[in-house]
């Protein structure tokens, strides 16, 4: 998964050259070998690394404050979307969700790595939902739907159909 | 900008080390496990800090590197890999291995969790052959994964196996007053047992991470 993801980002930031990767471990970390230093190793490590070599650095936060969202976010696409069970799915979406309510973006009103990491790994679980529960995590939907039309980053993704009206009543 | 913590809480021993290294501006407000300041999580997260901006960071490896950017110290590549790999291999090892120790009372099987990580470790400090984790000064990342094992590092009924070039390190590292001034603020000299309230209130650890949630593509 994480390597589809690395060469999905590449054509996002439109790096002339595919990196060749390799994994190591159980868990199939990503390793990326380096032809002028030792080897980057891990998702988060190589993706900031991928930003930087295509010169998109304000990918990655343009002050220190969102500089901090942006690595936490990050961190939390590889702890908790990396080894969920499903009992963890609803509290994930349950926090997001209030999380993204008053937010266009993970990292407040820019568009970042955060937003491109956390909807790769949040795919799989929005392409599970019924309809209904959709509408009950309205501004993870809403989020996800914005992150996936997107200019250039879906790629090896299928699109997830989104409703933007409810269709049943609210429960309020 | 304001700093929650806890006592007995083994994170809270990175943002405080990383506070007394960096000397950020900060108030730090102590309060218990159970109390909740991240208005959109469902569970407790300290520690956490409150931004000028009113958001707020949940993360204990990101309030570190923000504490050491404020201060003028931006996280280099090689850093934020061992804080990734601190993140994702370490912290999941360790927990378990907490766990037993202190709440199972298994100390002697903690070595088995351990050994991995360790090596893992002791290998990347050996070929580098430097004083510190990515170069000669203290980095973020060396206090995160000082405050990582120290409760582990520093007790010395656990054993470990021989790991030399991370006892070197983690001792050259545990000598700075920032660190040792975290330790006595969060485990106040009780060691292990310090933690124990914290740990008790934490969800049993998965021994066996489920692969099936995921899609194996």
């Amino acid at each position: 998964m994480a390597l589809r993801e690395l060469s999905s980002l590449e054509k996002f930031l439109e790096l002339k050259k595919p990196n060749k990767y390799s994994t190591q471990g159980d868990k199939k970390v990503p390793v990326l070998q380096s032809s002028d230093g030792p080897p980057l190793v891990g998702l988060i490590t190589i993706a900031c690394n991928l930003v930087k070599e295509a010169k998109r650095s304000e990918l990655l936060g343009d002050s220190a404050e969102s500089r901090a969202v942006v690595q936490q976010w990050l961190e939390y696409r590889v702890t908790k979307l990396n080894n969920y069970n499903k009992d963890d799915i609803r509290t994930i979406l349950k926090d997001l969700n209030l999380y993204l309510q008053d937010k266009t973006f993970m990292a407040e009103n820019q568009f970042t790595l955060a937003d491109i990491l956390m909807y790769y790994g949040i795919h799989p679980i929005i392409l599970d939902l019924a309809m209904q529960e959709k509408e009950q995590f309205m501004n993870v939907t809403r989020w996800f739907d914005h992150i996936q039309h997107y200019p250039g980053v879906r790629r090896h993704l299928p699109p997830v159909v989104v409703l933007k009206n409810r269709i049943y009543p609210s429960r309020h | 900008m304001k700093l929650f913590v806890s006592e007995g809480n083994p994170h809270c021993l990175k943002v405080l080390a990383a506070l007394e290294e960096t000397g950020a501006k900060c108030g730090v407000d102590y309060i218990n496990h159970e109390e909740n300041v991240v208005p959109f999580l469902s569970r407790p997260a300290i520690p956490a800090l409150l931004l000028p901006s009113g958001s707020h960071l949940f993360s204990s490896n990101a309030i570190c590197q923000f504490l050491f950017e404020v201060n003028g110290q931006e996280t280099p590549p090689l850093c934020n890999q061992w804080l990734e790999w601190e993140a994702t291999e370490l912290q999941p090892a360790l927990f378990q291995a907490l766990y037993m120790a202190v709440v199972q009372g298994k100390g002697s099987e903690v070595s088995k969790v351990l050994q991995a990580p360790l090596n893992y470790l002791d290998q990347g400090l050996t070929k580098g052959n430097l004083p510190y984790l990515t170069g000669n000064a203290v980095t973020v990342a060396d206090v995160v994964l000082w405050a990582a094992l120290y409760p582990i590092l520093s007790d010395s009924s656990l054993q470990l196996g021989e790991h030399k070039s991370v006892r070197s390190w983690f001792d050259r590292v545990n000598a700075r007053q920032s660190c040792q001034s975290a330790t006595q603020k969060v485990l106040q000299g009780k060691g292990l047992q310090g933690m124990k309230s914290y740990l008790q209130r934490q969800p049993a650890p998965q021994v066996n991470q489920p692969r099936d949630s995921q899609p194996s593509n």
